[in-house]
């Protein structure tokens, strides 16, 4: 195993006496795949607002590589290399998709920097391939607003690309795909796998069967358990608290 | 920057209104040139609004704070160059308003004949007054852009502060009558100057004055929409946390462009001070701003050229309508009827029309030509 | 200092008159209707030209005003404002036209004038209402001087706001507004009519727009311009008090016209309403959902 990407170290949030996440604690390295698994309700969402920054936590730290990044600014803990996936597909509806990625690729964010015309070749180079690799290159130069379901969630998905942080992660990036649609962005998950470290909470198990290598188990903000799929299935823990007698489905 | 054609023909369109407004002179006497000049005036608060409305996403209902702000920064000075309405026989002459709110037993300087009136002094300084014009607007802009933008405060909730803001203001400065002369405002004006040169409103250089600003604005603000952090003011707009999430510190980019929108706005209150010769509380009065507003929407909120020529348009028109007796009233009642038809069946008013027209053209030439363009080529984004 | 108080108080109900209509259309259809104030106008122009006309007093207007307020909202709301849904920023621009042509109606007295047709009552000119003698006048309490018509108006107006209370909280159609309130998509699938229930929150919110006309009629003068100020002044309140609260409209309404009276006693009305100004910014800047907002995620 290599380096180690992110540590959330005993990690927890009050909502007013209601503990979303409550003392989560986890090592994830670097490049590596880690799915977070959980019924509704365990925490997962919670979990990626804390490390990206979108819920400030109330106890624990959150450090990416070194750096304490714990309850930094959203932007900020972008800026340091971690990008962020969102349940709903969030993407810039009123530009095109060539231009949704060139916003993405810009690398120095302050705003005089940015007082200047064009991207850049280079810029340009990589935007060309990311349109390639989530497959809109037909509509690269139609307005976001106008894309399927599917093909904005790969679009925002091009733009984590094109952002190139360290850490990657997805929040159930197959929500609301067909099955076509569900392989197709298993393929680019998959494709990014060993240049980004990858978190992803998904509930599709056909997806997390195609993606995953070490999963993590929320329940009731805590995690429950850790290991790869087939320990996970046959861990009689989870069997109970998240998958009831049925086992997975 | 590369040339595609959807951005050449709107380059095209922009030098062409440039090229109208400079010929303009040629056919009108200075009568009617010096209300050219106001209406170009409202055509540089389109330019502002439509940068914070359409490209930031920022409705300002209180735009008029911005353009009161920078029209009696100007006026201060400008009274106090004025030789009719100062008091005569004194080497040290103070505005005549202030005589008549005079303290009793107060010294006629314009230190402290009223309680406030020190602020006075350094207009005496034409240029001050023109610095302040500009650098009032933008500390205002900064500091409420800070302060809401940081709050995360969007949408409505930003209208909503801006129109109180603008209203209390209104109120200060009515309230402030000895140093503000209330609801009459600042009346019987000097002219503006630049080396010696008087910009009298009703000659042709004054004109000038205001169209080339209004070019300059113009072109500086499309260019300005243009750049890297216009396409991300955009992406913004669009979606706030996306953009956050991406590394962008969003309140500094809507910060900026609201900052920059005041600029303009202020700039326009200073022009508008120098053709109409006043400055009253009426420019923060709650319709006026949002008239400004139906400008941009009538124009087209999201495209730079199109609300500028709304607000001349609609301005023209409705003074032209106005000569006739009686049907002043009418026209209102139009304006209103035409607001209303605009929100429901053409949101992206004029320029929307004119931009879908242009790529219908590009499109219909790509047909016929053998080697097709492609229409909505990688830079066309920003064209709207 | 009673009376100071009583003038607060007296102010708040008048801003809750207002209020009481815009929390209802605002709060629940999330519309900005900029022509609330030209309903009040209308309301008021009821009780200018039912006077003239009937020779009937503000108790004839009331109901009169209450259902010539409630048409025009129902027809503005068929017309215009269903088109808006959910585009709430446009419904503030197409609302402030509505407020224009509404106004110019008045003030041309429905394009009469043009054929030399004068309406007595209508017209840019200034109109006046005299009220019944008993409301006429101060009674004494406690040493201070209470003004007869401002009480009768506090009356009136928490009259109002118990009954719209009530509507709300104790009827089915409010059931099905505030389920409309919380998620119109979801009330949508549950069966409720949320075009027809919008259409009448709308109508009875420009109901209640037009009894507040009728009631300031009996102490402003009547113009065509007389709305534009009080829908701002209503907006304030609605907003401060959290969109979606009618209690927080009460209090914020309560809260803003004590903090008015207080201020112009100490200085001037002017510097009063700038205070007010300053506190709702300092309000919204520091709790954009209001005083009392809805709590939910």
């Amino acid at each position: 195993m290599g380096q180690v990407a992110l540590t959330v170290d005993g990690l927890g949030v009050d909502f007013e006496g209601f503990k979303a996440v409550n003392g989560v604690t986890m090592t994830i390295d670097e490049g590596e795949l880690r799915v977070l698994l959980g019924a509704n309700g365990a925490g997962k969402t919670t979990l990626m607002d804390l490390i990206s920054g979108k819920t400030k936590s109330t106890s624990g730290r959150v450090f990416l590589h070194d750096t304490d990044i714990t309850n930094w600014e959203e932007h900020k803990i972008a800026r340091a290399g971690i990008g962020r996936k969102f349940q709903i597909p969030s993407v810039f509806k009123e530009l095109t998709v060539r231009r949704n990625l060139e916003v993405a690729s810009c690398r120095n964010p302050g705003v005089f920097a940015n007082l200047r015309f064009g991207f850049g070749a280079e810029a340009e180079r990589i935007v060309d391939e990311v349109i390639e690799l989530v497959g809109l290159t037909e509509e690269a130069d139609h307005v976001a607003a106008y894309l399927s379901h599917g093909q904005t969630q790969w679009l925002e998905l091009g733009l984590l690309i094109t952002q190139n942080p360290k850490i990657i992660l997805l929040d159930e990036p197959t929500a609301g795909m067909t099955q076509a649609e569900t392989h197709k962005t298993s393929l680019i998950v998959n494709n990014l796998r060993g240049r980004h470290t990858i978190v992803v909470v998904e509930h599709d198990m056909a997806f997390v069967r195609e993606i995953a290598e070490r999963i993590t188990v929320l329940h009731l903000g805590q995690v429950l358990a850790e290991g790869n799929v087939e320990e996970i299935e046959k861990n009689p823990k989870v069997r109970e608290a998240y998958l009831g007698s049925k086992g997975i489905s | 920057m590369t040339l595609t054609p959807r951005r050449r023909i709107d380059w095209a369109i922009y030098a062409t209104f440039v090229v109208l407004l400079m010929i303009l002179p040629l056919v009108m006497d200075a009568f009617w040139l010096n209300r050219a000049a106001k209406y170009l005036v409202y055509g540089i608060v389109g330019v502002a609004v439509a940068l914070s409305w359409g490209y930031a996403g920022i409705l300002n209902l209180g735009q008029g704070l911005f353009f009161g702000a920078g029209a009696y920064m100007l006026a201060m000075s400008l009274k106090l160059a004025s030789p009719t309405s100062l008091q005569q026989g004194s080497d040290k002459p103070v505005p005549d308003f202030m005589l008549w709110n005079a303290e009793p037993g107060a010294r006629t300087e314009l230190c402290c004949i009223t309680k406030a009136s020190f602020l006075w002094l350094p207009f005496q300084s034409q240029w001050f007054g023109v610095a302040m014009g500009l650098i009032l607007p933008v500390l205002l802009a900064l500091l409420l852009g800070t302060i809401v933008f940081r709050k995360r405060i969007s949408g409505v909730f930003v209208s909503i502060i801006t129109l109180a803001l603008v209203l209390l203001v209104r109120l200060v400065v009515i309230d402030a009558q000895p140093v503000t002369n209330g609801f009459n405002g600042l009346t019987d004006l000097g002219w503006f100057k630049v080396a010696g040169f008087e910009f009298d409103p009703y000659i042709v250089p004054t004109y000038y004055l205001v169209a080339v600003s209004l070019s300059l604005v113009l072109i500086g603000a499309r260019l300005l929409i243009d750049t890297r952090a216009g396409l991300i003011l955009q992406a913004v707009r669009d979606d706030q946390n996306r953009a956050r999430y991406l590394g962008f510190d969003v309140t500094a980019y809507q910060t900026f462009f609201f900052a920059v929108s005041a600029a303009i706005t202020g700039f326009a209150g200073m022009l508008y001070v120098i053709v109409s010769e006043f400055a009253s509380p009426t420019f923060m009065d709650l319709s006026f701003s949002i008239t400004m507003v139906v400008w941009a929407a009538v124009g087209g909120r999201s495209s730079i050229l199109g609300a500028c020529i709304g607000a001349i348009l609609i301005n023209t028109i409705s003074a032209t309508v106005s000569e006739t007796e009686g049907f002043a009233e009418a026209w209102k009642a139009i304006i209103g009827l035409i607001f209303v038809l605009v929100v429901l069946y053409l949101p992206r008013g004029l320029g929307g029309l004119a931009h879908d027209l242009v790529d219908r053209v590009l499109a219909w030439k790509s047909r016929t030509s053998p080697n097709p363009t492609r229409v909505g080529d990688t830079s066309s984004q920003l064209a709207e | 200092m009673l009376e100071v108080l009583f003038i607060g108080l007296s102010l708040g109900s008048i801003l809750l008159l207002v209020a009481l209509g815009l929390a209802i259309t605002y709060g629940a259809m999330g519309v900005i209707n900029m022509a609330h104030g030209e309903m009040v106008m209308v309301g008021a122009y009821v009780t200018v030209l039912s006077g003239i006309w009937l020779g009937t007093n503000i108790f004839v207007a009331i109901p009169l005003a209450f259902i010539v307020t409630a048409l025009l909202g129902l027809l503005i709301e068929r017309v215009v404002v269903r088109k808006l849904y959910g585009r709430l920023l446009d419904t503030l621009l197409a609302t402030w036209g509505i407020a224009i042509l509404i106004q110019q109606a008045v003030r041309l007295e429905f394009g009469l004038s043009f054929l030399g047709i004068h309406v007595q009552g209508l017209g840019p000119g200034l109109q006046n209402v005299s009220v019944p003698s008993f409301l006429q006048g101060t009674f004494s309490i406690l040493g201070a001087d209470i003004n007869r018509y401002r009480t009768f108006i506090i009356l009136v107006t928490a009259i109002l706001a118990l009954m719209t209370w009530f509507i709300i909280y104790r009827t089915a159609i409010g059931m099905q507004v505030r389920a409309i309130i919380r998620n119109p998509k979801m009330a949508a699938a549950c069966g409720i009519d949320v075009s027809r229930v919008n259409a009448l929150t709308f109508a009875f919110g420009s109901g209640l727009a037009g009894v507040a006309g009728v009631m300031m009629s009996g102490f402003k003068t009547v113009f065509p311009d007389m709305g534009t100020s009080m829908v701002v002044d209503g907006f304030l309140v609605v907003v401060m008090g959290g969109v979606g609260s009618l209690l927080g409209s009460v209090l914020s309404a309560g809260i803003l016209g004590e903090i008015n009276g207080l201020v112009a006693a100490a200085t001037n009305d002017i510097l009063a309403r700038a205070v007010v100004f300053g506190v709702v910014i300092a309000i919204i800047v520091l709790r954009p959902k209001g005083l009392f907002a809805l709590k939910g995620r």
